[in-house]
Protein backbone atom coordinates (compact mmCIF):
# COMPACT_ATOMS: atom_id res chain seq x y z
CA UNK A 1 0.00 0.00 0.00
CA UNK A 2 3.08 2.54 0.66
CA UNK A 3 4.02 2.04 -2.54
CA UNK A 4 0.55 2.64 -4.20
CA UNK A 5 1.11 5.97 -1.59
CA UNK A 6 4.38 7.32 -3.24
CA UNK A 7 3.65 6.13 -6.43
CA UNK A 8 0.13 8.26 -6.60
CA UNK A 9 2.35 11.32 -4.84
CA UNK A 10 4.90 10.74 -7.85
CA UNK A 11 1.93 11.33 -10.24
CA UNK A 12 1.10 14.57 -8.99
CA UNK A 13 4.21 16.11 -8.92
CA UNK A 14 4.67 14.62 -12.62
CA UNK A 15 1.41 16.56 -13.36
CA UNK A 16 2.21 19.61 -11.65
CA UNK A 17 5.86 20.00 -13.36
CA UNK A 18 4.77 18.98 -16.99
CA UNK A 19 1.51 20.98 -16.19
CA UNK A 20 3.84 24.13 -15.71
CA UNK A 21 5.23 24.72 -18.77
CA UNK A 22 1.58 24.73 -20.63
CA UNK A 23 0.56 27.70 -21.57
CA UNK A 24 -3.38 28.58 -20.70
CA UNK A 25 -5.93 28.04 -23.61
CA UNK A 26 -3.32 26.23 -25.80
CA UNK A 27 -3.81 23.12 -28.16
CA UNK A 28 -1.99 20.40 -26.30
CA UNK A 29 -1.77 16.68 -27.46
CA UNK A 30 -1.30 14.03 -24.83
CA UNK A 31 0.63 10.92 -26.69
CA UNK A 32 0.36 7.65 -23.83
CA UNK A 33 -2.68 9.86 -22.19
CA UNK A 34 -4.01 6.73 -20.41
CA UNK A 35 -6.71 7.11 -18.13
CA UNK A 36 -6.27 11.61 -18.61
CA UNK A 37 -5.39 12.52 -14.84
CA UNK A 38 -2.84 15.28 -16.67
CA UNK A 39 -5.10 16.22 -19.84
CA UNK A 40 -8.04 16.33 -16.81
CA UNK A 41 -5.97 18.54 -14.57
CA UNK A 42 -5.06 21.21 -17.67
CA UNK A 43 -8.42 21.11 -18.69
CA UNK A 44 -9.56 22.24 -15.20
CA UNK A 45 -6.31 24.70 -14.58
CA UNK A 46 -5.52 26.21 -18.18
CA UNK A 47 -8.34 25.66 -20.47
CA UNK A 48 -6.14 23.87 -23.19
CA UNK A 49 -7.82 22.35 -25.78
CA UNK A 50 -6.99 18.77 -24.99
CA UNK A 51 -6.76 15.59 -27.32
CA UNK A 52 -4.86 12.50 -25.93
CA UNK A 53 -4.11 9.43 -27.61
CA UNK A 54 -3.75 5.80 -25.69
CA UNK A 55 -3.94 2.43 -27.63
CA UNK A 56 -5.64 1.02 -24.60
CA UNK A 57 -10.06 0.98 -25.05
CA UNK A 58 -9.82 0.91 -21.24
CA UNK A 59 -7.88 3.80 -21.34
CA UNK A 60 -10.03 5.88 -24.26
CA UNK A 61 -13.44 5.07 -21.78
CA UNK A 62 -11.57 6.17 -19.21
CA UNK A 63 -10.93 9.90 -20.34
CA UNK A 64 -14.17 9.71 -21.97
CA UNK A 65 -15.80 9.57 -18.83
CA UNK A 66 -13.71 12.69 -17.56
CA UNK A 67 -15.36 14.30 -20.10
CA UNK A 68 -12.03 14.50 -22.33
CA UNK A 69 -11.53 14.35 -26.43
CA UNK A 70 -9.57 11.06 -26.48
CA UNK A 71 -8.42 8.81 -29.89
CA UNK A 72 -7.61 5.09 -29.36
CA UNK A 73 -5.19 3.80 -31.64
CA UNK A 74 -1.34 3.61 -32.74
CA UNK A 75 0.34 6.80 -31.65
CA UNK A 76 2.68 6.96 -35.45
CA UNK A 77 -0.54 6.69 -37.30
CA UNK A 78 -2.06 9.90 -35.52
CA UNK A 79 0.77 12.32 -35.75
CA UNK A 80 0.57 11.22 -39.58
CA UNK A 81 -2.92 12.69 -39.98
CA UNK A 82 -1.73 16.28 -38.67
CA UNK A 83 -0.07 19.42 -40.67
CA UNK A 84 2.99 20.66 -39.16
CA UNK A 85 2.49 22.72 -36.17
CA UNK A 86 -1.36 21.70 -35.14
CA UNK A 87 -0.71 21.52 -31.65
CA UNK A 88 0.87 23.65 -29.51
CA UNK A 89 2.56 21.72 -27.41
CA UNK A 90 2.88 17.39 -27.70
CA UNK A 91 3.33 15.49 -24.48
CA UNK A 92 4.79 12.33 -24.05
CA UNK A 93 4.38 11.43 -20.29
CA UNK A 94 6.45 8.35 -19.44
CA UNK A 95 5.61 7.34 -23.13
CA UNK A 96 8.98 7.41 -24.67
CA UNK A 97 10.08 4.00 -22.70
CA UNK A 98 7.30 2.25 -24.68
CA UNK A 99 7.86 3.43 -27.59
CA UNK A 100 9.12 1.06 -31.07
CA UNK A 101 10.83 3.85 -32.93
CA UNK A 102 11.24 6.79 -30.54
CA UNK A 103 13.69 8.90 -32.52
CA UNK A 104 11.09 9.13 -35.70
CA UNK A 105 8.34 9.59 -33.12
CA UNK A 106 9.73 12.78 -31.58
CA UNK A 107 10.38 14.28 -34.83
CA UNK A 108 7.15 13.63 -36.06
CA UNK A 109 5.62 15.06 -32.61
CA UNK A 110 8.28 18.34 -33.02
CA UNK A 111 6.29 18.42 -36.45
CA UNK A 112 3.13 18.99 -35.57
CA UNK A 113 3.74 20.68 -32.65
CA UNK A 114 5.66 23.71 -31.94
CA UNK A 115 7.30 22.33 -28.52
CA UNK A 116 7.33 18.74 -27.09
CA UNK A 117 7.43 17.85 -23.15
CA UNK A 118 9.05 14.84 -22.39
CA UNK A 119 8.93 13.45 -19.02
CA UNK A 120 10.22 9.96 -18.27
CA UNK A 121 12.03 7.89 -15.50
CA UNK A 122 15.84 8.31 -15.41
CA UNK A 123 16.61 4.38 -15.58
CA UNK A 124 20.44 5.26 -14.63
CA UNK A 125 18.99 6.93 -11.33
CA UNK A 126 21.51 4.97 -9.26
CA UNK A 127 19.23 2.93 -6.66
CA UNK A 128 18.48 0.95 -10.07
CA UNK A 129 22.19 0.92 -10.82
CA UNK A 130 22.82 -0.73 -7.69
CA UNK A 131 19.81 -3.12 -7.93
CA UNK A 132 21.72 -4.12 -11.74
CA UNK A 133 25.41 -3.75 -10.17
CA UNK A 134 25.00 -5.85 -7.19
CA UNK A 135 21.45 -7.57 -7.28
CA UNK A 136 21.99 -8.02 -10.80
CA UNK A 137 18.32 -7.45 -10.91
CA UNK A 138 15.89 -5.97 -12.80
CA UNK A 139 14.79 -2.75 -9.93
CA UNK A 140 11.39 -3.05 -8.31
CA UNK A 141 10.20 -0.03 -6.95
CA UNK A 142 7.09 1.65 -7.20
CA UNK A 143 8.27 2.65 -10.79
CA UNK A 144 9.07 -0.54 -11.39
CA UNK A 145 6.47 -2.18 -10.37
CA UNK A 146 6.28 -5.90 -12.37
CA UNK A 147 8.68 -8.68 -12.22
CA UNK A 148 10.15 -9.16 -15.58
CA UNK A 149 8.63 -11.98 -16.20
CA UNK A 150 4.95 -9.94 -16.01
CA UNK A 151 6.68 -6.74 -17.63
CA UNK A 152 5.57 -5.34 -21.01
CA UNK A 153 9.10 -4.99 -23.24
CA UNK A 154 10.48 -1.23 -22.28
CA UNK A 155 12.90 0.75 -23.59
CA UNK A 156 14.25 2.51 -20.27
CA UNK A 157 16.25 6.08 -20.93
CA UNK A 158 18.73 7.92 -18.77
CA UNK A 159 19.15 11.66 -18.37
CA UNK A 160 22.58 11.12 -20.90
CA UNK A 161 20.97 9.18 -23.03
CA UNK A 162 18.23 11.73 -23.72
CA UNK A 163 20.73 14.67 -23.70
CA UNK A 164 23.31 13.17 -25.71
CA UNK A 165 20.15 12.72 -28.61
CA UNK A 166 19.07 15.65 -28.71
CA UNK A 167 22.50 17.31 -29.39
CA UNK A 168 23.34 14.42 -32.14
CA UNK A 169 20.06 15.28 -33.54
CA UNK A 170 20.20 18.88 -32.72
CA UNK A 171 17.31 19.68 -31.11
CA UNK A 172 17.42 22.75 -28.54
CA UNK A 173 16.81 22.05 -24.88
CA UNK A 174 14.23 24.85 -23.65
CA UNK A 175 13.83 23.55 -20.39
CA UNK A 176 14.62 21.27 -17.96
CA UNK A 177 13.56 20.16 -14.69
CA UNK A 178 15.31 17.09 -13.06
CA UNK A 179 13.77 15.61 -9.43
CA UNK A 180 15.40 13.41 -7.26
CA UNK A 181 14.75 10.40 -5.71
CA UNK A 182 11.82 11.71 -4.15
CA UNK A 183 10.37 13.86 -7.37
CA UNK A 184 10.03 16.42 -5.02
CA UNK A 185 13.51 18.31 -4.51
CA UNK A 186 15.53 19.50 -7.40
CA UNK A 187 18.07 17.62 -8.35
CA UNK A 188 21.56 20.04 -9.19
CA UNK A 189 24.08 17.36 -8.71
CA UNK A 190 25.13 14.72 -11.19
CA UNK A 191 21.86 14.34 -12.27
CA UNK A 192 22.40 11.51 -14.40
CA UNK A 193 23.55 9.27 -11.18
CA UNK A 194 20.56 11.20 -8.72
CA UNK A 195 17.39 12.42 -10.65
CA UNK A 196 15.04 9.81 -10.09
CA UNK A 197 12.00 11.64 -12.55
CA UNK A 198 13.06 13.95 -15.69
CA UNK A 199 11.31 16.53 -17.44
CA UNK A 200 12.18 18.42 -20.68
CA UNK A 201 10.89 20.74 -23.44
CA UNK A 202 12.63 20.74 -26.48
CA UNK A 203 11.90 22.46 -29.68
CA UNK A 204 14.62 22.94 -33.01
CA UNK B 1 -28.45 -10.26 -34.52
CA UNK B 2 -31.83 -9.73 -34.11
CA UNK B 3 -32.45 -11.59 -30.55
CA UNK B 4 -32.61 -9.81 -27.62
CA UNK B 5 -32.58 -10.28 -23.71
CA UNK B 6 -31.86 -8.06 -20.83
CA UNK B 7 -29.71 -10.24 -18.90
CA UNK B 8 -26.35 -8.31 -19.93
CA UNK B 9 -27.44 -4.71 -19.01
CA UNK B 10 -27.11 -3.59 -15.25
CA UNK B 11 -29.05 -5.54 -12.73
CA UNK B 12 -31.35 -2.31 -11.96
CA UNK B 13 -32.46 -1.82 -15.70
CA UNK B 14 -35.43 -2.30 -16.76
CA UNK B 15 -37.56 -2.61 -20.62
CA UNK B 16 -39.29 -0.04 -22.24
CA UNK B 17 -42.65 -2.60 -22.33
CA UNK B 18 -45.34 -1.83 -24.52
CA UNK B 19 -45.15 1.17 -27.25
CA UNK B 20 -46.83 1.90 -29.61
CA UNK B 21 -45.63 3.82 -33.01
CA UNK B 22 -46.88 7.36 -34.08
CA UNK B 23 -47.12 9.04 -37.34
CA UNK B 24 -46.03 12.94 -38.34
CA UNK B 25 -47.85 14.43 -41.32
CA UNK B 26 -45.96 16.90 -42.75
CA UNK B 27 -48.29 18.78 -45.47
CA UNK B 28 -45.54 21.06 -46.40
CA UNK B 29 -44.04 20.55 -50.03
CA UNK B 30 -40.55 18.90 -49.60
CA UNK B 31 -37.88 19.13 -52.02
CA UNK B 32 -35.23 16.93 -52.34
CA UNK B 33 -31.26 17.35 -52.68
CA UNK B 34 -31.94 16.06 -56.59
CA UNK B 35 -34.36 18.59 -56.92
CA UNK B 36 -38.22 16.98 -57.24
CA UNK B 37 -40.05 17.52 -54.91
CA UNK B 38 -43.25 15.64 -53.22
CA UNK B 39 -46.34 17.35 -51.99
CA UNK B 40 -45.93 16.46 -48.33
CA UNK B 41 -44.66 13.10 -46.43
CA UNK B 42 -45.20 11.06 -43.60
CA UNK B 43 -42.52 9.95 -40.98
CA UNK B 44 -43.56 6.94 -39.02
CA UNK B 45 -41.80 7.23 -35.53
CA UNK B 46 -41.68 5.70 -31.79
CA UNK B 47 -40.77 7.61 -28.56
CA UNK B 48 -39.46 6.20 -25.33
CA UNK B 49 -39.10 8.25 -22.22
CA UNK B 50 -40.33 11.96 -21.45
CA UNK B 51 -39.33 14.86 -23.29
CA UNK B 52 -38.46 17.43 -20.33
CA UNK B 53 -39.62 21.04 -19.47
CA UNK B 54 -36.17 22.32 -21.03
CA UNK B 55 -37.08 20.10 -24.19
CA UNK B 56 -33.36 19.85 -24.32
CA UNK B 57 -33.40 15.44 -23.46
CA UNK B 58 -33.99 14.45 -26.15
CA UNK B 59 -31.46 12.14 -28.30
CA UNK B 60 -32.25 10.93 -31.90
CA UNK B 61 -31.23 7.17 -32.70
CA UNK B 62 -30.79 6.36 -36.35
CA UNK B 63 -31.45 3.46 -37.91
CA UNK B 64 -29.60 1.60 -40.72
CA UNK B 65 -30.34 0.09 -44.15
CA UNK B 66 -32.73 -2.13 -43.20
CA UNK B 67 -33.92 -1.11 -39.91
CA UNK B 68 -36.74 1.19 -38.77
CA UNK B 69 -38.55 3.05 -36.35
CA UNK B 70 -39.20 -0.16 -33.66
CA UNK B 71 -36.30 -0.07 -32.11
CA UNK B 72 -37.20 -0.70 -28.20
CA UNK B 73 -40.27 -2.53 -26.63
CA UNK B 74 -42.50 -4.44 -27.94
CA UNK B 75 -46.18 -3.61 -29.74
CA UNK B 76 -47.88 -6.63 -28.38
CA UNK B 77 -47.38 -9.00 -25.45
CA UNK B 78 -47.54 -11.61 -28.22
CA UNK B 79 -44.44 -10.02 -29.98
CA UNK B 80 -41.92 -12.69 -29.61
CA UNK B 81 -39.22 -10.00 -31.04
CA UNK B 82 -38.22 -6.37 -29.44
CA UNK B 83 -37.33 -3.51 -31.08
CA UNK B 84 -34.16 -3.69 -32.98
CA UNK B 85 -31.73 -1.39 -29.93
CA UNK B 86 -33.78 -2.89 -27.13
CA UNK B 87 -30.61 -4.03 -25.30
CA UNK B 88 -29.30 0.07 -25.39
CA UNK B 89 -33.04 1.69 -24.89
CA UNK B 90 -34.76 1.49 -21.65
CA UNK B 91 -34.81 2.80 -18.23
CA UNK B 92 -31.39 2.12 -16.33
CA UNK B 93 -29.87 1.43 -19.98
CA UNK B 94 -27.65 3.01 -21.64
CA UNK B 95 -29.92 5.58 -23.63
CA UNK B 96 -31.57 5.88 -20.23
CA UNK B 97 -35.36 6.53 -20.78
CA UNK B 98 -35.71 7.49 -17.34
CA UNK B 99 -33.42 10.68 -18.19
CA UNK B 100 -33.79 11.03 -22.16
CA UNK B 101 -36.61 11.21 -24.45
CA UNK B 102 -35.33 8.67 -27.41
CA UNK B 103 -36.94 9.67 -30.57
CA UNK B 104 -36.59 6.91 -33.67
CA UNK B 105 -38.15 7.38 -36.70
CA UNK B 106 -38.37 5.07 -39.70
CA UNK B 107 -36.80 7.01 -42.36
CA UNK B 108 -37.99 9.29 -45.33
CA UNK B 109 -37.63 6.43 -48.22
CA UNK B 110 -38.40 3.80 -46.09
CA UNK B 111 -41.50 1.19 -46.18
CA UNK B 112 -42.05 0.70 -42.38
CA UNK B 113 -44.74 3.73 -42.50
CA UNK B 114 -42.88 6.25 -43.85
CA UNK B 115 -43.32 7.89 -47.15
CA UNK B 116 -41.49 6.21 -49.34
CA UNK B 117 -41.60 4.63 -53.24
CA UNK B 118 -44.57 2.17 -51.73
CA UNK B 119 -46.37 5.25 -50.79
CA UNK B 120 -48.99 6.21 -52.93
CA UNK B 121 -48.63 9.81 -55.25
CA UNK B 122 -51.21 12.12 -54.27
CA UNK B 123 -51.34 13.58 -57.84
CA UNK B 124 -51.64 10.58 -59.69
CA UNK B 125 -53.29 8.14 -57.24
CA UNK B 126 -50.74 5.46 -57.24
CA UNK B 127 -47.97 4.36 -55.52
CA UNK B 128 -44.69 6.60 -56.58
CA UNK B 129 -42.36 3.05 -57.60
CA UNK B 130 -39.66 4.49 -59.47
CA UNK B 131 -41.03 8.09 -59.87
CA UNK B 132 -40.05 8.58 -56.05
CA UNK B 133 -37.43 11.33 -56.17
CA UNK B 134 -34.11 10.06 -55.56
CA UNK B 135 -32.82 10.43 -52.34
CA UNK B 136 -29.80 11.37 -49.96
CA UNK B 137 -28.58 10.67 -46.46
CA UNK B 138 -29.16 14.66 -46.30
CA UNK B 139 -32.88 14.25 -47.39
CA UNK B 140 -33.62 11.77 -44.18
CA UNK B 141 -32.00 14.46 -42.22
CA UNK B 142 -33.96 17.24 -43.50
CA UNK B 143 -36.99 15.36 -43.19
CA UNK B 144 -36.39 14.22 -39.88
CA UNK B 145 -35.68 17.64 -38.32
CA UNK B 146 -39.41 18.20 -39.64
CA UNK B 147 -40.56 15.85 -36.96
CA UNK B 148 -38.20 17.09 -34.00
CA UNK B 149 -39.35 20.30 -34.40
CA UNK B 150 -43.01 19.25 -34.42
CA UNK B 151 -42.33 17.50 -31.38
CA UNK B 152 -41.13 20.99 -29.68
CA UNK B 153 -37.23 20.23 -29.25
CA UNK B 154 -34.92 22.63 -29.21
CA UNK B 155 -31.60 20.79 -28.82
CA UNK B 156 -30.73 17.07 -29.31
CA UNK B 157 -28.97 16.22 -26.21
CA UNK B 158 -27.37 13.87 -28.76
CA UNK B 159 -27.68 11.69 -31.97
CA UNK B 160 -26.59 8.43 -32.54
CA UNK B 161 -26.62 5.37 -35.12
CA UNK B 162 -24.95 2.87 -36.89
CA UNK B 163 -23.89 1.93 -40.05
CA UNK B 164 -25.95 4.18 -42.50
CA UNK B 165 -27.57 5.73 -38.90
CA UNK B 166 -24.05 6.73 -38.21
CA UNK B 167 -24.26 8.48 -41.81
CA UNK B 168 -27.47 9.98 -40.65
CA UNK B 169 -25.91 11.34 -37.56
CA UNK B 170 -23.08 12.88 -39.08
CA UNK B 171 -24.72 14.75 -41.53
CA UNK B 172 -27.48 15.51 -38.88
CA UNK B 173 -24.30 17.22 -37.11
CA UNK B 174 -23.28 19.32 -40.57
CA UNK B 175 -26.76 20.62 -40.96
CA UNK B 176 -28.32 22.05 -38.17
CA UNK B 177 -24.64 22.58 -36.27
CA UNK B 178 -26.86 24.34 -33.24
CA UNK B 179 -29.39 21.76 -32.58
CA UNK B 180 -26.97 18.63 -32.07
CA UNK B 181 -24.83 18.42 -28.87
CA UNK B 182 -22.82 15.02 -28.97
CA UNK B 183 -22.94 12.90 -32.39
CA UNK B 184 -22.24 8.96 -32.09
CA UNK B 185 -21.66 7.79 -35.06
CA UNK B 186 -20.85 3.82 -34.90
CA UNK B 187 -19.37 1.15 -37.35
CA UNK B 188 -19.83 4.21 -40.45
CA UNK B 189 -18.01 6.02 -42.95
CA UNK B 190 -17.89 9.50 -44.42
CA UNK B 191 -17.99 7.39 -47.58
CA UNK B 192 -18.02 3.93 -49.05
CA UNK B 193 -14.89 2.72 -50.57
CA UNK B 194 -15.72 0.53 -53.91
CA UNK B 195 -16.14 -2.51 -52.00
CA UNK B 196 -19.60 -1.60 -50.03
CA UNK B 197 -20.66 0.04 -53.38
CA UNK B 198 -19.96 -3.11 -55.17
CA UNK B 199 -21.86 -5.20 -52.91
CA UNK B 200 -25.32 -2.97 -52.86
CA UNK B 201 -24.92 -2.83 -56.84
CA UNK B 202 -25.46 -6.98 -56.86
CA UNK B 203 -27.75 -6.64 -54.67
CA UNK B 204 -29.37 -4.14 -56.56
CA UNK B 205 -28.74 -5.99 -59.76
CA UNK B 206 -30.50 -9.41 -58.05
CA UNK B 207 -33.56 -7.17 -57.56
CA UNK B 208 -33.99 -5.08 -60.78
CA UNK B 209 -33.09 -8.71 -62.73
CA UNK B 210 -35.98 -10.35 -61.60
CA UNK B 211 -38.69 -10.44 -63.90
CA UNK B 212 -41.50 -9.53 -61.35
CA UNK B 213 -39.88 -6.15 -60.65
CA UNK B 214 -41.29 -4.38 -63.65
CA UNK B 215 -39.34 -1.47 -63.60
CA UNK B 216 -40.60 -0.74 -60.16
CA UNK B 217 -43.88 -0.83 -60.98
CA UNK B 218 -45.39 -4.29 -58.78
CA UNK B 219 -48.71 -4.77 -56.67
CA UNK B 220 -48.19 -4.05 -53.28
CA UNK B 221 -47.24 -7.86 -51.17
CA UNK B 222 -45.77 -8.79 -54.76
CA UNK B 223 -42.85 -7.55 -56.64
CA UNK B 224 -38.88 -8.77 -57.17
CA UNK B 225 -39.41 -11.10 -54.03
CA UNK B 226 -36.65 -13.59 -55.31
CA UNK B 227 -34.54 -10.88 -55.99
CA UNK B 228 -34.86 -8.48 -53.18
CA UNK B 229 -34.08 -11.90 -51.03
CA UNK B 230 -30.91 -12.72 -52.36
CA UNK B 231 -30.37 -9.40 -51.84
CA UNK B 232 -30.43 -9.82 -48.63
CA UNK B 233 -29.06 -12.61 -48.48
CA UNK B 234 -26.11 -11.34 -49.94
CA UNK B 235 -25.70 -7.93 -47.47
CA UNK B 236 -26.23 -10.22 -44.74
CA UNK B 237 -22.94 -12.38 -45.11
CA UNK B 238 -21.43 -8.64 -45.37
CA UNK B 239 -22.73 -7.66 -41.86
CA UNK B 240 -20.93 -10.36 -40.23
CA UNK B 241 -17.59 -11.87 -40.28
CA UNK B 242 -15.71 -15.70 -41.08
CA UNK B 243 -15.38 -16.11 -37.78
CA UNK B 244 -19.02 -15.50 -36.25
CA UNK B 245 -20.38 -17.41 -39.23
CA UNK B 246 -18.24 -20.30 -38.59
CA UNK B 247 -18.74 -20.22 -34.56
CA UNK B 248 -22.37 -20.49 -35.48
CA UNK B 249 -22.77 -22.63 -38.42
CA UNK B 250 -19.31 -24.00 -39.14
CA UNK B 251 -19.86 -26.90 -42.17
CA UNK B 252 -22.82 -28.27 -40.05
CA UNK B 253 -25.41 -29.90 -42.37
CA UNK B 254 -29.50 -30.06 -41.94
CA UNK B 255 -30.67 -33.28 -42.33
CA UNK B 256 -34.09 -32.65 -43.20
CA UNK B 257 -36.30 -34.13 -45.90
CA UNK B 258 -36.21 -31.21 -48.66
CA UNK B 259 -32.20 -30.74 -47.88
CA UNK B 260 -31.35 -32.44 -51.02
CA UNK B 261 -29.60 -35.83 -51.89
CA UNK B 262 -26.04 -34.04 -50.41
CA UNK B 263 -27.87 -32.26 -47.59
CA UNK B 264 -27.94 -28.98 -46.75
CA UNK B 265 -25.55 -26.68 -45.37
CA UNK B 266 -26.98 -24.61 -41.99
CA UNK B 267 -25.49 -21.70 -43.22
CA UNK B 268 -27.18 -22.23 -46.47
CA UNK B 269 -30.84 -22.49 -44.63
CA UNK B 270 -29.88 -19.97 -42.21
CA UNK B 271 -29.35 -17.13 -45.51
CA UNK B 272 -32.61 -18.29 -46.68
CA UNK B 273 -34.70 -17.73 -43.19
CA UNK B 274 -32.92 -14.17 -43.54
CA UNK B 275 -34.09 -13.34 -46.94
CA UNK B 276 -37.70 -14.78 -46.83
CA UNK B 277 -38.19 -13.24 -43.09
CA UNK B 278 -37.23 -9.97 -45.55
CA UNK B 279 -39.20 -10.12 -48.09
CA UNK B 280 -42.23 -10.28 -46.06
CA UNK B 281 -41.40 -6.55 -44.22
CA UNK B 282 -39.22 -4.56 -46.47
CA UNK B 283 -39.84 -2.89 -49.70
CA UNK B 284 -37.48 -3.88 -53.12
CA UNK B 285 -37.86 -0.27 -54.22
CA UNK B 286 -36.75 1.28 -51.08
CA UNK B 287 -33.70 -1.09 -51.18
CA UNK B 288 -33.35 0.22 -53.96
CA UNK B 289 -33.70 4.33 -53.32
CA UNK B 290 -31.92 3.56 -49.96
CA UNK B 291 -28.73 1.65 -51.38
CA UNK B 292 -28.36 4.22 -53.56
CA UNK B 293 -28.28 6.91 -50.72
CA UNK B 294 -25.89 5.10 -49.58
CA UNK B 295 -22.95 5.07 -52.14
CA UNK B 296 -23.75 8.43 -53.09
CA UNK B 297 -23.25 9.51 -49.39
CA UNK B 298 -19.74 11.29 -49.70
CA UNK B 299 -18.82 13.99 -47.46
CA UNK B 300 -15.77 14.87 -49.03
CA UNK B 301 -17.02 14.91 -52.60
CA UNK B 302 -19.97 16.95 -51.47
CA UNK B 303 -17.97 19.89 -49.72
CA UNK B 304 -15.15 19.78 -50.78
CA UNK B 305 -12.98 17.90 -48.26
CA UNK B 306 -14.08 16.16 -44.96
CA UNK B 307 -12.55 19.40 -43.28
CA UNK B 308 -14.35 21.81 -45.29
CA UNK B 309 -17.92 19.15 -44.45
CA UNK B 310 -17.38 19.69 -40.91
CA UNK B 311 -16.47 23.27 -40.60
CA UNK B 312 -19.61 24.44 -38.64
CA UNK B 313 -19.65 21.21 -36.36
CA UNK B 314 -20.26 22.25 -32.67
CA UNK B 315 -21.54 19.11 -31.29
CA UNK B 316 -18.77 16.91 -29.46
CA UNK B 317 -18.52 13.44 -31.32
CA UNK B 318 -17.48 9.54 -29.76
CA UNK B 319 -16.96 7.27 -33.08
CA UNK B 320 -17.01 3.56 -32.03
CA UNK B 321 -15.85 1.32 -34.24
CA UNK B 322 -15.57 -2.61 -34.53
CA UNK B 323 -11.84 -4.37 -35.24
CA UNK B 324 -14.03 -7.00 -37.12
CA UNK B 325 -16.36 -4.60 -39.42
CA UNK B 326 -14.86 -5.00 -42.91
CA UNK B 327 -17.67 -3.64 -44.93
CA UNK B 328 -16.84 -0.18 -42.95
CA UNK B 329 -13.47 -0.92 -41.15
CA UNK B 330 -11.88 1.12 -38.41
CA UNK B 331 -9.98 2.89 -40.91
CA UNK B 332 -12.85 4.86 -42.44
CA UNK B 333 -14.01 5.71 -39.17
CA UNK B 334 -10.97 7.06 -38.13
CA UNK B 335 -10.51 8.71 -41.18
CA UNK B 336 -13.60 11.19 -40.36
CA UNK B 337 -12.68 11.40 -36.42
CA UNK B 338 -8.90 12.92 -37.71
CA UNK B 339 -10.58 14.97 -40.46
CA UNK B 340 -12.99 16.40 -37.43
CA UNK B 341 -9.80 16.86 -35.10
CA UNK B 342 -7.71 18.41 -37.66
CA UNK B 343 -11.18 20.96 -38.15
CA UNK B 344 -10.72 21.79 -34.33
CA UNK B 345 -13.80 20.12 -33.49
CA UNK B 346 -13.93 17.62 -30.06
CA UNK B 347 -14.02 14.26 -31.34
CA UNK B 348 -12.93 10.66 -29.65
CA UNK B 349 -12.46 7.77 -31.10
CA UNK B 350 -12.67 4.68 -29.27
CA UNK B 351 -12.11 0.89 -31.19
CA UNK B 352 -13.97 -2.63 -29.21
CA UNK B 353 -11.91 -5.63 -30.08
CA UNK B 354 -15.47 -7.84 -31.14
CA UNK B 355 -15.23 -10.57 -34.01
CA UNK B 356 -18.86 -10.32 -35.36
CA UNK B 357 -17.82 -7.80 -38.05
CA UNK B 358 -20.12 -4.98 -39.14
CA UNK B 359 -23.23 -5.52 -37.18
CA UNK B 360 -21.41 -5.40 -33.90
CA UNK B 361 -22.86 -1.58 -33.15
CA UNK B 362 -25.88 -4.17 -31.70
CA UNK B 363 -23.47 -6.26 -29.43
CA UNK B 364 -24.85 -7.02 -26.43
CA UNK B 365 -21.33 -5.62 -24.68
CA UNK B 366 -21.62 -3.61 -21.01
CA UNK B 367 -18.20 -1.97 -22.16
CA UNK B 368 -19.90 0.10 -25.00
CA UNK B 369 -22.60 0.36 -22.72
CA UNK B 370 -20.72 2.00 -20.43
CA UNK B 371 -18.64 4.15 -23.07
CA UNK B 372 -21.66 5.10 -24.33
CA UNK B 373 -23.45 6.22 -21.01
CA UNK B 374 -20.75 8.11 -19.96
CA UNK B 375 -20.18 10.21 -22.99
CA UNK B 376 -23.77 11.44 -22.71
CA UNK B 377 -23.18 12.20 -19.62
CA UNK B 378 -20.01 13.52 -19.64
Amino acid sequence: MAAIGKLADKRTVEVRVIGDWVEPGSRVLDLGCGRGVLLEYLVQTKKIHAIGVDFDFEKVAACVKRGLTAYQGDLEVFLRGFPDGHFDRVIFSRTLEELAHPAAVINEALRVGRCVTVGFVNHAYWRNRIAAFFHGRKPRNEVYTAAWSEARPTNPLSVADFESFCIQSGLRIRRRALLRGDWKRDCRLLPNLFAGYAVYEIGR
Amino acid sequence: MNESSDNAAAPESGEVGLVEPHDFVSAEPFTFDCGQSIPGFTLRYETYGRLNDRRDNAILVCHALSGDHHAAGIHSLRDRKTGWWNNIIGPGKALDTTKYFVICTNCLGGCQGSTGPMSTDPTTGRPYGMTFPALTIRDMVRADKRLLDHLGITRLHAAIGGSMGGMRVLQFGIEYPDFVERMLPMATTARENAQAIAFNAVGREAIMQDPEWHGGDYAAGGGPRVGLAIARMMAHITYVSDQSMDRKFGRRKREAADAGPAGQFEVESYLQHQGQSFINRFDANTYLYITRALDHFDLAGTYGSLEKAFEPVKARTLCVAFTSDWLFPSDQNRAFVLALLRSGKSASYAELTTDLGHDSFLLESPALYDLVRSFLAA
